[in-house]
C-alpha cells in the first residue's frame, strides 16, 4: 500500500492534499488478526478435525467422520449434562434479569453517596469466581455455613444447598446471581438514564405512576437494554464452569455437570479428545445460535 | 398513593438491603481470614473475636502462595501487554477504515468455551515442550485480552476526529507516528480502561493456568483452588487466600468504575 501511496504522491500531491487519497493504517490490524487466527481460529478448526476421529490417550487416531457426535445424542451424560446446562441457564437468567432490573431502578434513585453505591454494586462481578466459589462453600456449608444458621433462627430448617442432588442447580445460580445481577443492574441503569425524561413525565400527567408505569412504560422502554445484558449474559450462563467445578465438582453424582463441564471431564481426565472435542463444538454452536436468536429480538424490538 | 416520605423510605431500605445483600459475604469472608479455625466455624458466629495473622502467616511461610502470587503478576501483566501492543494498533485501524470484520472475528472466536481451545492448545505446546512455561500462559491469556483490549479501545478511536489524522497525514506523517504520537495520547484515558480490564480477566481467569500452568508457574488462582481440592478444612486459611487474590481486581475495578460497565459491555452494544 505504502508504494501505491508513494506513487500517487509523486504523481499527484495536490490530490493528497484534498485529502482524496487516503493514508492506509490496515496493516495495523494484521498482527492482531494474525494472532487471532493461529491462537483461536486454527485451534477451532484443529478441533474440529479431532471431533471427526476416534482420538484417545495412547491409541493411533482414527478418521470415524461424525460417529462422535452420533455417540453424544445417546450418551445419557451427555443429555444430562444438557438438560443441567439449560435448567442453570433459565433459572440463573431469569433471577440475574429479575434482580437486575430491579437493582437498575434503586441504583437510579440513589440521590445520597451515589459514587459509592454504585462503586459497591461493581465489587462481586470484578471478583475471581474462585474466589465466589470458596465463599459459596464457606458460607452455604449444610452444618456450620453462617447461612444455614441464619435461617435456622426463623426457624427455616437446615438446608442442603450444594450437597443436594435437588437443589444444588438453585443453589449455583443463586450465588451466580450474587455475582452478576449487580452487573445487569448497572446495565439498566445505564439504560434507564438514557430513556428521554419527557415520556415518564408525560406518563405521569396522564396519572400513569407506581406499579402501572413500570409494567407499560418503563419496561418497554427497557427492552434492547435487557436483550444485550441477556446476550451477555447468556454467552457466560450457557458456558457455565469455574463456579460449578470449584464449589461441586459438577456433583453430587453428576447433579451440576454442565455441557463445559463435561467436555471438559471428557477431554481431560478420560483423555477422550475425540468425544470431549464433539461435545465443545456442539455447545459453540449451541452458544452461538441462542446469541444470533438473542440478535434477531433485539433488532425487533430496537425503537 | 404513597405520601412521599414513605416512599423515600422504601427507597432507602431498598438501597440498603442492597448493600447488605453484596457486601455481608465479603465481610464474612475478610472477617473469618482473621481468625482462628475455631471461631470460623462458631455457630452463633463470633463477630466480637482476637484477629490473628496466623491465616496469613500460614499461607505465606507455609505454602508457596507468594510465589504462586509473583506467577499470576506475570502472566496477567504479560498478557495484557500483548493484549495492548495487538489490539490498540488494530481497533485504532478499525476505527479509521471502518472495516468491522476483524472485530466481529475475534468476538466470534470470543463466543467459544475456553475448553475448546485448552484441548488443541495443549496438544499442540506439548510438542513444542511449553506447556507449565510463562510464554504459553501469556500466549493463551492473549486470547482474552487481545478482544478485550480491541473491543474496548474501538469507541475511544472511533470519538477522534478525523481532521485531525488527516491534517496530520497532509503534514507528512507517518501511520505509524500517527498512532503513537497522536492517536495512542489522545485515547489515553481508554488505554488504561483497557489494560486494567486485561489485567483484571486474566487475573481472574481459572481455567487456562489449571491445565496449562506448570508446578513453577501454578498462579494463586490454581493454588487455591487445590486448597480446596486438598480437603483444607482450615477456613480461615482459604478466606486469607480468597481476601488476598480478591484485592487486587478489586482495587483496580474500583479506580476505573465510571468506566467499567461501559466497556464491559461495548462487544454486545455494537456487534
Amino acid at each position: 500500500m505504502s508504494t501505491i501511496a508513494g506513487e500517487a504522491l509523486a504523481v499527484a500531491p495536490e490530490r493528497v492534499r484534498s485529502g482524496q487519497q487516503k493514508i492506509s493504517f490496515s496493516w495495523m490490524v494484521w498482527p492482531a488478526v494474525a494472532f487471532v487466527v493461529l491462537m483461536m481460529v486454527f485451534p477451532l478448526v484443529y478441533a474440529a478435525w479431532i471431533s471427526l476421529q476416534d482420538a484417545s490417550l495412547g491409541t493411533e487416531p482414527r478418521f470415524v467422520g461424525i460417529e462422535n457426535y452420533l455417540n453424544l445424542a445417546s450418551d445419557p451424560e451427555f443429555l444430562n449434562a444438557f438438560r443441567v446446562t439449560w435448567v442453570l441457564y433459565g433459572a440463573a437468567l431469569a433471577l440475574q434479569l429479575a434482580l437486575g432490573t430491579w437493582l437498575g431502578i434503586v441504583l437510579n434513585g440513589v440521590r445520597v453517596a451515589r459514587h459509592l453505591v454504585r462503586t459497591i454494586a461493581i465489587t462481586p462481578f470484578m471478583m475471581p469466581p474462585v474466589v465466589v466459589g470458596m465463599m459459596a462453600i464457606v458460607l452455604l456449608d449444610p452444618s456450620v455455613g453462617i447461612v444455614n444458621w441464619l435461617l435456622g433462627t426463623v426457624g427455616v430448617p437446615p438446608l442442603l444447598w450444594l450437597a443436594s442432588p435437588r437443589w444444588v442447580l438453585l443453589s449455583v445460580a443463586l450465588v451466580d446471581t450474587w455475582q452478576w445481577a449487580p452487573f445487569v443492574g448497572l446495565i439498566v441503569l445505564g439504560g434507564l438514564q438514557s430513556l428521554p425524561a419527557s415520556v415518564f413525565e408525560a406518563a405521569e400527567v396522564d396519572g400513569v405512576i407506581g406499579w402501572r408505569r413500570f409494567v407499560y412504560v418503563t419496561l418497554p422502554l427497557l427492552g434492547p437494554t435487557l436483550l444485550t445484558a441477556a446476550v451477555l449474559r447468556s454467552v457466560d450462563l450457557l458456558r457455565f464452569f469455574d463456579l460449578v467445578f470449584i464449589a461441586t465438582r459438577g456433583g453430587p453424582g453428576n447433579a451440576s455437570t454442565t455441557m463445559n463441564m463435561y467436555a471438559y471431564q471428557q477431554g481431560f481426565e478420560f483423555s477422550r479428545f475425540g468425544h470431549a472435542s464433539a461435545a465443545m463444538l456442539t455447545l459453540s454452536a449451541v452458544v452461538l445460535c441462542t446469541v444470533m436468536v438473542f440478535a434477531r429480538l433485539r433488532r425487533a424490538v430496537s425503537y | 398513593m404513597t405520601p412521599p416520605a414513605a416512599r423515600r423510605i422504601l427507597g432507602r431500605l431498598q438501597v440498603a438491603a442492597m448493600l447488605v445483600a453484596v457486601l455481608a459475604p465479603l465481610a464474612w469472608m475478610v472477617l473469618s481470614s482473621f481468625k482462628v479455625s475455631r471461631d470460623v466455624m462458631a455457630l452463633p458466629p463470633r463477630l466480637i473475636f482476637t484477629p490473628t495473622l496466623d491465616n496469613y502467616r500460614e499461607l505465606f511461610l507455609r505454602t508457596d502462595f507468594l510465589h504462586n502470587t509473583w506467577n499470576s503478576l506475570v502472566v496477567a501483566l504479560g498478557a495484557t501487554l500483548l493484549g495492548l501492543v495487538l489490539g490498540a494498533p488494530a481497533a485504532f485501524a478499525i476505527a479509521w477504515h471502518r472495516t468491522t470484520w476483524p472485530a466481529t472475528l475475534t468476538l466470534f472466536a470470543r463466543m467459544a468455551p475456553g475448553t475448546l481451545f485448552l484441548l488443541p492448545w495443549f496438544i499442540l505446546f506439548s510438542q513444542v515442550d511449553l506447556v507449565g512455561t510463562y510464554t504459553v500462559l501469556i500466549l493463551t491469556h492473549g486470547a482474552i485480552t487481545v478482544p478485550v483490549a480491541l473491543w474496548t479501545l474501538l469507541p475511544y478511536f472511533d470519538a477522534l476526529p478525523r481532521a485531525l489524522i488527516e491534517s496530520a497525514q497532509m503534514d507528512g506523517c507517518r501511520p505509524h507516528a500517527i498512532l503513537g504520537r497522536i492517536a495512542l495520547p489522545l485515547v489515553a484515558p481508554g488505554l488504561v480502561v483497557a489494560a486494567i480490564l486485561c489485567f483484571v480477566f486474566t487475573w481472574n481467569y481459572f481455567l487456562f493456568a489449571l491445565a496449562l500452568s506448570g508446578f513453577d508457574t501454578k498462579t494463586a488462582i490454581v493454588a487455591s483452588f487445590n486448597f480446596i481440592g486438598e480437603g483444607v478444612t482450615n477456613w480461615g486459611a482459604l478466606m486469607a487466600a480468597a481476601t488476598m487474590i480478591a484485592l487486587p481486581p478489586l482495587v483496580l475495578a474500583l479506580l476505573v468504575q465510571r468506566h467499567l460497565v461501559s466497556g464491559l459491555s461495548s462487544g454486545a452494544v455494537k456487534g
